[in-house]
C-alpha cells in the first residue's frame, strides 16, 4: 500500500503543478499587448490568434492591435478589453471558451472524461487482483538431499529476470 | 482521354462491388474459387484505379484546360513537379488519389496473404473494397476529376501559392500513405471479428502494417508542422487547427495501439483496447477526412467546401454501427483471463499510458467538435484555439511523459520496493539533480521545468536499458562494448526500436518546451543601416533585393546578423507575390542551430520611405523537435527491420511461401 500510495503521489506530484497554468486560463488584470493579442481570434479567416496573424496588413488583426494598445494606454484591464471586444464581435473573437454557462463544458469535459476513465480502470484491475489472488498453500515437501543448490539459485535468477521482459 | 478515365473510374467501383460480393458469398460457402475470385477482382480494381490515376497525371502535366480540374488547379507556369502536386492538392483529385494508395496497399496484402490466413482474408478483401468503393463512389458520382467544362480553359488558375512549396511534394503523400494504411490492420480486425478468430494471428499479420501506418502518420504530423513552420511566418509550428487535429488524432491512438499490442502478445491481456485501438485509429483516419472536405468546421487547410460531408457522416456512422455490433456480439470472447495483478506493474503502466493517449485523442477532438457543438445546442458560434489545447493537453502531455519513463522498466506482474529502487534509482536521481540545476540557473518551476526533468528521467530510464543490457551481454560472452551493444539490440529489435523512438519523442517534448516558454519575439520598423536587438543576436538592414519572372515577383530583405558585434550571417526574409492568383506569401528566413532558432519574417515594405518592418523570433530547441522526428524514423527503422532468426528462416526456406516468423 505506501509503495502504491507513492507512486500515485509522484504521479499527482508531477500533474498537479502542470494544472497551474491552467489556472491563468482568464487574462490579468494588467496584461501584456502579446497576451491580450493571443486571446482574439483575427477575423480575417487565418484560424490564428490576432498575434500569429502575420498576413500583410491585415484588415481585421492591424485594427484590433492598434485598438488593443490605445486600450492599455488608457489604463483599461485585461477582463473588459475582451468584454469590449466580445460585445462587438460576439463570442467567436475570443481563441479560448469562456467560463460562463455551457462553456464550462468544454474545459471540464476532457479531464472528466480522464479522470472517470482512470477511475473505472482503478477500480477494475483491484477489483480483478483480489479475485485472482492465488489461494495460499501448505509450503512444499523439501527438495531431495541429492539436489544443487546452486542450480537452484541460477534457475531463479534466471526466471526472475525472464520475468522481467 | 477523359472518357478513358471516367470509363476506368467506373469500371473500377464495379469490381470493387464484384469483388464484395465474391469475397463474401467465398467466405459464407466456403468456396476457395469464389475466394479467389474475389482477389482477382481486386487486383483488377487497382489496375482500373492506377490508370485513371495516370490520366489524370498526365491531363495535368499536358495542360489539359478541358477538364475542369486541370484549370483550376494548374497552368503553363506552374513548374512540372506542382503540376504533379496538383494531383493531391485539389477535392477531386485527392479523392482518386487516396483510392489509388488504398487499392495498391490492398494489391501489397493480397500478394502478402496467398498462401496463409485463408481464413481470415476473404473478409480482409471485403473490408477493404467496401473502403474503395466508398471512394470510388465518391469520385464516379459525386466528385468527377474528369468532369470537362463547358467551354475549354485557355489558361490555368494555378495552384495556390501557399501550396506552392516544396513540403507539397513530401506531406501530403506521407500523410496519405498513414492515413490509407490504417485500413489494412482495420481489415484484419474486423475479419476478426466476423470469423471469431480473435487470437494473436490477425495482431502478428498487421503488427508491421500498423507499424507503417505509424510510422507515415508521424512523418505527416512533423513534416506539416515543419511546413507551417518555414511557410506561414507566424514564427510557430502547430497552431491546433482542425486539420492539424484530424492528423494528430489518430497518431495518438494508434500509438497507444502499438504500446497495448504487447501486452497481450506477452500475457494475452488487453484484447478488448487492441481491437477498440485499431478499429477507433481508422474511424479517425475517416473522420479527419471528413474535417478536410465537408466545411462543417472552418480550417484553412480545408479543400474547397463540397457537398461530401453527408455521405462522410452516413459513411463513419457505418462504420461505428458495425464496428460496435461486432465488438459487443464477440465481447464474451475477447475477454481473457489474465488480470492485472498491481498498479506498479508494466501491465498497469501500458494500461494508463492507454488512457492518457487517448485521453488527448478525446481533448483534441473535443476542442475541435465544440464550436460546432455550441453552434447547436446554443445558436452561439465561438472558437476554440491555441490557448485552449495547450492549456488543457499540457498536463496530459507531461503525465504521459512521466509514465514513457515508467513503463519500459517497471516489472511485469508486480514490482516490489527492490525492483523500484534498483530500476529508477538512478534515472529519479539525475532527473532530479538536473531540476536542481536548471532552477539554480534560473529556469522557473512550472510546465517547462516539469517537461525537462520528465524528459531526462525518461532519457535515463532508456539509457539504462541499453546499458544493462549491454553490460548483462559482456559478463556472459566477453565481447566488446559496441560489439554487445549491437548484438543486443540485434536480438531485440522491437524492444531497443521502441526505446529509441522514445528518445524521439523525448527529443521532441524539449523542442515544445523550450520553444513555447522561453520564446523572444520583436517587432521594429527600420531604415536601412539601422539595427535592432533580440536574444543575443543583433540584426543590421541593409537593404532590400528583388526579382521577377513570368511566375511571381520576389522581394527580400537583406539582413545581417551580428552577435557580439561579429556578423555571423546574412538572412533574406521575403515576400514573393504570385501573377496568376494575385496572392502574396511570406517566406521567412530561419538561422536554425541545435540551441535555437533566429527567425525572421518580412512584415512590410515601403517603397517611398525605404522603410521596413521585421519580426524577428527567437525559438530555442526548436530544432529538436526535427531531430526528435529523425531519430523516430531511425527507432522505427531498427523495430521493424526482420530479426536475425527471421531472415535465417527465409534463406533456410526460400521457397516456402508463408514460411515467414510472422
Amino acid at each position: 500500500m505506501n509503495a502504491r500510495a507513492a507512486a500515485l503521489c509522484v504521479l499527482l506530484a508531477t500533474t498537479v503543478p502542470a494544472l497551474a497554468p491552467a489556472a491563468a486560463l482568464a487574462v490579468s488584470e494588467r496584461p501584456t499587448q502579446a497576451e491580450m493579442e493571443e486571446a482574439l481570434t483575427c477575423q480575417c479567416g487565418c484560424g490564428l490568434t490576432v498575434h500569429s496573424c502575420n498576413h500583410l496588413n491585415c484588415g481585421s488583426g492591424e485594427p484590433i492591435k492598434k485598438e488593443i494598445a490605445e486600450r492599455l494606454a488608457r489604463g483599461e484591464t485585461g477582463p473588459a478589453i475582451l468584454a469590449a471586444f466580445e460585445a462587438r464581435f460576439g463570442e467567436k473573437i475570443l481563441s479560448a471558451p469562456t467560463f460562463r454557462g455551457f462553456n464550462w463544458l468544454a474545459w471540464v469535459t476532457p479531464f472528466l472524461v480522464v479522470f472517470v476513465a482512470g477511475s473505472i480502470l482503478a477500480v477494475t484491475l483491484r477489483r480483478r487482483a483480489r479475485a485472482g489472488a492465488p489461494t495460499p498453500v501448505a509450503p512444499s515437501a523439501p527438495p531431495p538431499a541429492g539436489g544443487d543448490p546452486a542450480l537452484r539459485d541460477r534457475l531463479a535468477r534466471e526466471l526472475k529476470d525472464l520475468d522481467r521482459d | 482521354m477523359a472518357e478513358i478515365g471516367r470509363l476506368a473510374i467506373s469500371l473500377a467501383l464495379l469490381c470493387a462491388v464484384f469483388s464484395i460480393g465474391l469475397s463474401v458469398i467465398g467466405a459464407r460457402r466456403r468456396r476457395g474459387d469464389l475466394v479467389r475470385s474475389g482477389e482477382h477482382a481486386a487486383y483488377a480494381t487497382f489496375g482500373l484505379v492506377a490508370l485513371a490515376t495516370v490520366l489524370l497525371l498526365r491531363a495535368l502535366l499536358a495542360q489539359d484546360y478541358s477538364l475542369e480540374y486541370v484549370a483550376a488547379y494548374s497552368s503553363s507556369t506552374l513548374p512540372t513537379n506542382y503540376k504533379i502536386a496538383a494531383l493531391w492538392g485539389g477535392q477531386k483529385g485527392s479523392l482518386l488519389f487516396w483510392a489509388f494508395v488504398l487499392t495498391l496497399f490492398t494489391t501489397v496484402v493480397e500478394v502478402q496473404n496467398r498462401a496463409r490466413n485463408r481464413e481470415l482474408m476473404p473478409w480482409v478483401t471485403a473490408t477493404l473494397m467496401i473502403v474503395t468503393a466508398f471512394f470510388l463512389g465518391l469520385v464516379t458520382f459525386i466528385t468527377d476529376p474528369f468532369e470537362r467544362l463547358p467551354v475549354p480553359a485557355t489558361e490555368g488558375a494555378d495552384l495556390n501559392p501557399l501550396l506552392q512549396n516544396y513540403w507539397m511534394m513530401i506531406h501530403p503523400p506521407s500523410l496519405y500513405t498513414g492515413y490509407v494504411s490504417a485500413s489494412v490492420p482495420f481489415a484484419f480486425a474486423m475479419a476478426a471479428l466476423i470469423t471469431g478468430r480473435l487470437g494473436d494471428q490477425w495482431i502478428r499479420t498487421t503488427r508491421r502494417w500498423a507499424l507503417f501506418s505509424w510510422f507515415f502518420l508521424t512523418l505527416g504530423n512533423l513534416f506539416g508542422a515543419m511546413w507551417a513552420y518555414e511557410v506561414l511566418g507566424w514564427g510557430g509550428y502547430w497552431a491546433w487547427d482542425p486539420v492539424e487535429n484530424a492528423a494528430f488524432m489518430p497518431w495518438l491512438v494508434s500509438t497507444a495501439y502499438l504500446h497495448s499490442v504487447m501486452i497481450q502478445e506477452k500475457k494475452d491481456m488487453l484484447r478488448v483496447w487492441n481491437m477498440v485501438l485499431v478499429l477507433l485509429t481508422f474511424t479517425l483516419t475517416i473522420f479527419g477526412t471528413f474535417l478536410t472536405r465537408s466545411g462543417v468546421i472552418s480550417s484553412v487547410h480545408s479543400f474547397t467546401q463540397s457537398g461530401l460531408g453527408p455521405y462522410f457522416i452516413g459513411f463513419l456512422l457505418v462504420i461505428l454501427l458495425g464496428v460496435g455490433a461486432l465488438v459487443a456480439y464477440r465481447l464474451p470472447e475477447l475477454r481473457t483471463a489474465g488480470t492485472i495483478e498491481s498498479f506498479l506493474s508494466r501491465e498497469a503502466a501500458f494500461l494508463f499510458n492507454n488512457l492518457i493517449l487517448v485521453g488527448i485523442a478525446f481533448a483534441v477532438f473535443w476542442g475541435t467538435v465544440f464550436p460546432v457543438v455550441s453552434e447547436w445546442v446554443r445558436g452561439v458560434k465561438i472558437t476554440v484555439g491555441p490557448p485552449f489545447f495547450n492549456r488543457v493537453n499540457a498536463p496530459l502531455g507531461i503525465a504521459l511523459l512521466f509514465l514513457m519513463g515508467v513503463g519500459p522498466v517497471i516489472a511485469w506482474r508486480r514490482a516490489t520496493a527492490k525492483n523500484l529502487w534498483k530500476a529508477f534509482a538512478g534515472p529519479v536521481g539525475v532527473a532530479l539533480a538536473t531540476g536542481v540545476l536548471f532552477l539554480a540557473t534560473g529556469m522557473p518551476f512550472g510546465a517547462a521545468w516539469l517537461t525537462f526533468v520528465l524528459g531526462v528521467f525518461a532519457t535515463g530510464t532508456v539509457v539504462q536499458e541499453f546499458w544493462r543490457g549491454m553490460r548483462a551481454r559482456q559478463a556472459l560472452l566477453h565481447e566488446s562494448a559496441p560489439r554487445a551493444l549491437s548484438r543486443v539490440v540485434g536480438k531485440n529489435r522491437r524492444r531497443y526500436g521502441g526505446y529509441i523512438i522514445h528518445l524521439g519523442i523525448v527529443a521532441i517534448f524539449f523542442g515544445i518546451a523550450g520553444s513555447s516558454a522561453f520564446r523572444l519575439e520583436k517587432q521594429q520598423t527600420l531604415n536601412t543601416g539601422e539595427q535592432m536587438s533580440i536574444g543575443r543576436y543583433v540584426l543590421r538592414y541593409d537593404g532590400v533585393q528583388s526579382k521577377e519572372d513570368g511566375h511571381l515577383s520576389q522581394l527580400a530583405a537583406v539582413v545581417t546578423v551580428l552577435v557580439d558585434g561579429k556578423p555571423i550571417d546574412v538572412l533574406h526574409p521575403e515576400k514573393r507575390f504570385y501573377k496568376k492568383p494575385k496572392q502574396p506569401t511570406t517566406e521567412v528566413a530561419n538561422r536554425s542551430t541545435l540551441r535555437e532558432d533566429l527567425y525572421l519574417v518580412l512584415g512590410s515594405y515601403d517603397d517611398a520611405t525605404k522603410l521596413v518592418t521585421l519580426l524577428a523570433y527567437v525559438n530555442p530547441l526548436v530544432v529538436w523537435i526535427w531531430i526528435g522526428g529523425l531519430v523516430m524514423a531511425l527507432g522505427t527503422a531498427v523495430a521493424v527491420w526482420p530479426s536475425g532468426r527471421e531472415r535465417e528462416v527465409r534463406v533456410l526456406a526460400p521457397g516456402a511461401v508463408g514460411a515467414s516468423a510472422e
